[in-house]
């Protein structure tokens, strides 16, 4: 392995590891997720759900969910001062930036292993728009990954850190949304799912997905200089 | 193009107010923004006053070295200077 | 020096507005199906293009300053980035008042334009609170050339995005300056759009020299070993 890789693959795990050791917001997004669901439930005074206001619903949620989550990972880095060691480490720094996106993605996923079947019993009378749901659930994390470990490194330096996640996570996060709900309301339609323009979505989440990869791999060593 | 366009033409007095109003809405943004450049302006003349004035002090500390008085650092002068229109 | 050919640039942008507002209301013609309406566009179009461009504009002195770590290209996209944002709240406004004399409503979701620019502007406006928030002067130059590259890169994305959003049922009533539009009408928003720019440049300009002039008060200060003034900003980047 190159050192790279071998660094990319320690910080991984050794995130990974402590993610699992500290249990701590795993089962928190998880909860707040189900809680928001009963709450949408009551707020829109529906029992079931379909089509656009489906879709909503579950990104709104998972939406809310990531923003939520996403400021775990890097406080806990920073109290257990990792950012030092790596800024020590004669590695090239972007690498770090990967290891984070990778991480917040699994992370991400792992919510929605709960989040969404849980959506499903409690709404959705047909499930067969899951199975492509997945496709969009991966792009879409990709994207908010990317920028949410971009907001979120810069944002734990700062002293509002709890509100700067937020407020800049949220703007940039909009046209994920647009698309991934784009994707997901003919999926979960009445009828049963259709693929209306669902290629389209997903080239644009692709999109999405690429140009904040690009930009954060390219910055993210400006973030770490002291 | 404009083949579907739903909204009728005002008639020119009503129509005349709106656009009316978005260019003094234009004009109003771009005072404001010079009003506060005023006032910035302003600040950066007071302080030239007063870094006027020390350098003056400065001067004349320096033509009489034995007097060794401490000379204030933040005198004020309101006075002084040009009566430059 | 900052303020070096701002008066010649002031003198262009005064003519040039003043022709345009000439050729507005007395030398294009009248839309057939919007009416005098549609002269607010020949304001609200060009603020948009020119504020969306500062803000692209922004992102470049950004790469600069994280490339040459000169901090004059920092206060460079922070200048751009704030008059752009001013000329957002004008793009808002004056899109509210075309809606409503269109529509009937403040606000219509139909526009894909309009709605993009919308997101765009709640983007940029976190800019702020963003570069408050973080205190080291080093750090926040930074971060806030960071925040500038990546809303920089959203901007497209953002625009294409909700373009594809929009259902394809609606037809798009905003007759843009592109394809159709009669010569004399083409000509007055040439003339617009270079004032809309020329003022921006002139604003920009304008706000560095003041900077600047600030700066070099601080340095005279600084020089004479008297106190430095509080009442500095605590975002805006100082220029010297």
């Amino acid at each position: 392995m190159t050192p790279s890789r071998a660094a990319f693959a320690a910080i991984l795990a050794k995130d990974l590891r402590s993610e699992l050791r500290t249990l701590q917001s795993l089962p928190a997004m998880a909860l707040f997720s189900v809680t928001t669901f009963v709450i949408f439930r009551f707020g829109l005074d529906r029992t079931s759900l379909s089509g656009s206001l489906a879709a909503g619903v579950l990104w709104a949620t998972l939406l809310f969910a990531a923003v939520l989550g996403i400021n775990r990972l890097f406080v806990a880095e920073r109290e257990e001062g990792g950012f030092d060691a790596i800024r020590l480490a004669p590695i090239d720094r972007s690498v770090l930036f990967t290891a984070k996106v990778a991480a917040l993605v699994v992370y991400l996923l792992a919510l929605e292993l709960v989040a969404v079947p849980i959506f499903a019993i409690f709404f959705l009378e047909d499930a067969g728009g899951l199975g492509p749901l997945v496709l969009v659930l991966v792009l879409t994390d990709l994207g908010l990954a990317a920028t949410g470990t971009l907001i979120s490194s810069m944002a734990v330096n700062s002293r509002a850190r709890d509100l700067l996640v937020p407020l800049v996570l949220l703007p940039l996060a909009i046209p994920l949304m647009i698309a991934a709900t784009g994707a997901t309301e003919p999926l979960l339609s009445l009828g049963g799912p259709s693929y209306d323009r669902f290629g389209t979505w997903l080239m644009v989440l692709g999109l999405y997905d690429l140009i904040f990869a690009l930009v954060g791999y390219a910055v993210f060593d400006f973030l770490l200089e002291d | 193009m404009e083949l579907l366009v739903a909204a009728p033409a005002l008639p020119l007095d009503e129509a005349g107010k709106y656009v009316a109003g978005a260019y003094v809405v234009f004009v109003v943004l771009l005072v404001v923004y010079l009003a506060i450049m005023a006032a910035k302006v302003q600040r950066i003349e007071r302080e030239l006053r007063d870094v006027a004035a020390i350098a003056e002090e400065k001067k004349g500390a320096q033509a009489a070295p034995g007097r060794g008085s401490e000379t204030p650092l933040a005198s004020r002068g309101s006075g002084g200077g040009g009566t430059d229109v | 020096m900052y303020g070096k050919g701002l008066k010649p640039l002031s003198i262009a942008t005064v003519a040039m507005l003043a022709l345009s507002l000439s050729l507005v209301f007395f030398y294009a013609p009248l839309d057939a199906d919007q009416g005098f309406i549609q002269k607010i566009f020949y304001l609200h179009v060009p603020l948009a293009m020119v504020a969306l461009v500062g803000f692209i504009v922004g992102g470049v002195f950004a790469v600069l300053h994280l490339r040459s770590d000169d901090r004059k290209w920092d206060a460079y996209s922070y200048v751009s980035i704030h008059i752009s944002v001013i000329f957002g709240v004008a793009v808002l406004i004056t899109g509210a008042i075309w809606a409503k004399a269109s529509w009937g409503h403040w606000w219509v979701w139909d526009e894909p334009t309009l709605v993009s620019f919308l997101i765009v502007f709640l983007l940029y406006a976190t800019y702020y609170p963003f570069r408050y928030a973080i205190e080291d002067r080093d750090r926040q130059a930074r971060y806030a050339s960071v925040f500038a590259v990546t809303a920089g890169a959203f901007v497209p994305l953002n625009f294409m995005a909700v373009r594809m959003a929009q259902s394809l049922v609606h037809p798009r009533t905003f007759a843009t300056a592109d394809g159709g539009l009669p010569g004399e009408m083409m000509l007055t928003f040439l003339v617009s759009l270079a004032a809309i720019a020329l003022l921006w440049t002139t604003l920009v300009k304008f706000e560095l020299t003041a900077k600047s002039a600030s700066g070099q008060v601080k340095r005279l200060r600084r020089a004479l070993d008297a106190p430095v003034g509080g009442g500095g900003s605590r975002i805006a980047p100082e220029v010297s």
